[in-house]
């Protein structure tokens, strides 16, 4: 076996983000993700090319969707003998399909490959009510024309009613944004300083466009040329207006639509090699996947909260690294809520519950937060679950670059009570 | 008027006399994408829904206007009956959903047949004033006549006669209907097998424009985005079937064939 070698960032692509029922109503998780993958072969000159390996994945997902990346390559202009698999971990699925890529990088098992995730709130699967799916299949199963009759005696009105996918935890009942209110409620974190996390988030983003960051790393897609929730004119005094949407029955709710993403459409690709590889082929390379980490928290029976996962995550990652928490140049944590993004700092920054509950003898500390998303994140661009991941290795990938030098921190909550997160340093 | 009435007036207008000559009538149209439409007949053709044009997608466009010549008196063969035999299309680059296109439509060629009289729709689109895309779509009246023609007539694409299927696609009884919504070739052939049968078929026929869409859908993201797609159409497929494609590459480009155990329904050349 090949010694390990960091895996090489060589670029992204992804569809700018679109707001539910709005410019991707239309377009189905395979169409997004076919031509996420068709503008990363264009840019990178990939078609026709046979690559090692294309991991991708969607949270919503339907039940004609299987081996749905591998789909997506079959109908997209890369070689057909480059083989796909599916991988689904929550809002951690794009940045875990990035972590599946690079560690078959590292262990030189395959020489390129491509990260990708998707997700659709305007066409998600809606399914058989379970009662009337039951029917069927026993009606499917039965032999004789009695058992068929007895079957079809269990048929019920209200079976006609189907199942319509909720953004909720299958074992609370919780969406994700109450879970989030209780978190931010517990962590104290204030609505002043999630709308000002917001508003910096919009501001950036804009910032970002204007400047022709994402010139390389957005391509068009059904008539969008930005991510269509982006409000470069939003600010923490517009945003203070808006009523809270999550934790309403607590003494002082705070999560209004402003602080919390919006249901999203888009997809994302990232393309990662070797350094060979990239050099054979004339690609760039623009940073490398130094380790990550993925953690898990009890949710459900035990204190932690729902998004808090890679609080727990990103010390396992330092430590293993000889690294701390100041170590970095740029800070990439995914904003599924403002209150989520402050409440992970602010465990950091606990020192009762780093020694408790982290079991470490000092607080990770304080980041610099001129550092944190830098560009904008899930606030501003929008959140279509299983995109946001490669939207987030790509975009740090070319900071680090442009920054020509440096280190950077990707962390991302996921439901289920999961987190994934990542550290990338710049190529020399 | 719509397609449908144009359809109507047409049948109604069958009887009665009729120009013997093509008529030098060119009409024109500008013709923006609806994105809504483009999706809707991305997936009932079954491409991936984009922001390019598949390449038979202008072929939709264009469609209104050759009915609305086909339909009138001028025109020398009775719409009700023509068969579509066969559709060439030269794209010259891909079209973006985003370009402001104008049509032009002629129809040209009216020539004798072994079993009637054919004549060329020939439709070209350009971008910004650049032709980007040609179709050439061949009816054929039977029974009627025209006079001989002694221009060169390209061979029909051959067909595939051995190998295995790439694919069999079971074809419902909607197909038809679904197409036409999207195409708006309401033609009664293809809608019902009551209307069908009125016109002499056995069943609803799909639109050989369906079946040459699907065929090349099949092909996505293996085509080149400056193409020719020839085809030609022969037994009309009968709703619902059971057909098989076969794909077979050839230089840069492609052979294609779409046949049922009893019947080949389709053979083309993309190159």
């Amino acid at each position: 076996m090949p010694n390990v070698r960091k895996a090489a960032v060589i670029g992204g692509n992804r569809i700018p983000f679109a707001r539910a029922n709005g410019a991707y109503a239309t377009a189905s998780n395979l169409d997004m993700l076919t031509a996420t993958l068709d503008g990363l072969a264009a840019r990178f000159g990939l078609a026709g090319a046979t690559l090692g390996e294309v991991v991708g994945g969607a949270v919503l997902k339907h039940s004609r969707d299987r081996d749905l990346t591998r789909e997506a390559v079959l109908g997209s202009t890369l070689s057909p003998r480059t083989p796909a698999y599916d991988l689904q971990q929550a809002c951690g699925t794009g940045l875990q399909t990035a972590v599946a890529v690079a560690n078959k990088i590292a262990l030189g098992q395959i020489e390129s490959g491509i990260a990708a995730g998707v997700d659709t709130a305007s066409d998600a699967p809606v399914a058989l009510n379970d009662g009337l799916r039951r029917v069927l299949m026993e009606l499917n199963g039965a032999k004789t024309p009695l058992a068929r009759l007895k079957a079809l005696r269990g048929l019920r009105p209200g079976q006609i009613v189907p199942e319509i996918p909720r953004n909720a935890e299958p074992r609370t009942g919780l969406s994700m944004g109450e879970h989030a209110a209780i978190t931010a409620q517990e962590w104290q974190v204030g609505r002043e300083e999630q709308d000002e996390l917001a508003a910096a988030s919009h501001r950036n983003l804009a910032a970002a466009y204007d400047r022709g960051f994402f010139d390389d790393l957005v391509t068009p897609y059904l008539g969008l040329t930005r991510d269509a929730n982006l409000r470069p004119d939003s600010s923490a005094e517009k945003l203070a207006k808006l009523k809270p949407v999550f934790g309403k029955d607590l003494e002082h709710p705070t999560m209004t639509a402003g602080n919390s993403t919006p249901l999203t459409d888009g997809a994302s690709a990232v393309l990662l090699g070797s350094d060979e590889w990239a050099a054979q082929n004339r690609l760039p390379v623009l940073a490398h996947v130094v380790d990550a980490q993925t953690a898990a928290v009890d949710h459900v029976h035990g204190r932690d909260g729902l998004l808090t996962a890679p609080v727990y995550a990103v010390p396992v990652l330092l430590e293993r690294n000889g690294l701390t928490l100041q170590d970095f140049d740029f800070y990439e944590i995914h904003e599924a809520f403002a209150s989520t993004v402050l409440a992970t700092l602010k465990a950091w920054e606990d020192p009762a519950f780093t020694k408790e509950r982290l079991g470490l003898d000092a607080p990770l500390g304080a980041i610099d937060r001129s550092r944190l998303n830098v560009v904008g994140s899930s606030l501003a661009t929008g959140h279509p679950f299983a995109a946001t991941g490669g939207r987030i290795v790509a975009t740090l990938a070319k900071l680090l670059h442009e920054n020509k030098g440096g280190r950077g921190l990707i962390s991302i909550c996921a439901a289920g009570g999961q987190g994934v997160t990542m550290i990338l340093e710049a190529a020399a | 008027m719509s397609l449908a009435g144009l359809y109507v007036k047409a049948a109604v207008g069958a009887v009665g006399p009729r120009s013997r000559e093509l008529p030098s009538t060119e009409l024109m149209r500008s013709v923006p994408v609806d994105r809504a439409h483009l999706a809707a007949y991305a997936r009932v053709c079954g491409f991936a829904v984009g922001d390019v044009l598949p390449l038979t997608y202008p072929h939709v466009l264009a469609f209104p206007l050759q009915v609305e010549l086909m339909a009138s008196r001028a025109f020398p063969l009775p719409l009700p009956g023509l068969v579509h035999v066969r559709n060439t299309i030269t794209a010259r680059r891909r079209i973006d959903a985003a370009e402001e296109l104008d049509v032009r439509v002629h129809a040209e060629r009216l020539r004798a047949h072994p079993k009637g009289a054919q004549v060329d729709l020939v439709a070209e689109i350009a971008a910004g004033g650049e032709p980007v895309w040609h179709g050439r779509s061949t009816y054929l009246a039977r029974g009627a006549s025209a006079p001989d023609s002694d221009k060169f007539e390209p061979p029909l694409p051959s067909g595939i006669e051995d190998g295995p299927a790439v694919a069999t696609w079971l074809v419902d009884a909607g197909t038809g209907r679904r197409y036409a919504a999207v195409s708006g070739d309401v033609n009664p052939i293809h809608l019902h097998p009551l209307t069908a049968k009125a016109f002499g078929f056995p069943r609803a026929i799909a639109h050989g424009m369906w079946t040459a869409a699907h065929a090349l859908a099949a092909l996505q993201g293996r085509t080149a985005d400056a193409a020719t797609y020839d085809v030609a159409f022969a037994k009309p497929l009968l709703l619902p079937s059971i057909v098989e494609l076969r794909t077979r590459p050839v230089g840069d480009g492609w052979h294609l064939d779409v046949r049922s155990r009893k019947a080949q329904h389709l053979t083309a050349t993309l190159s």
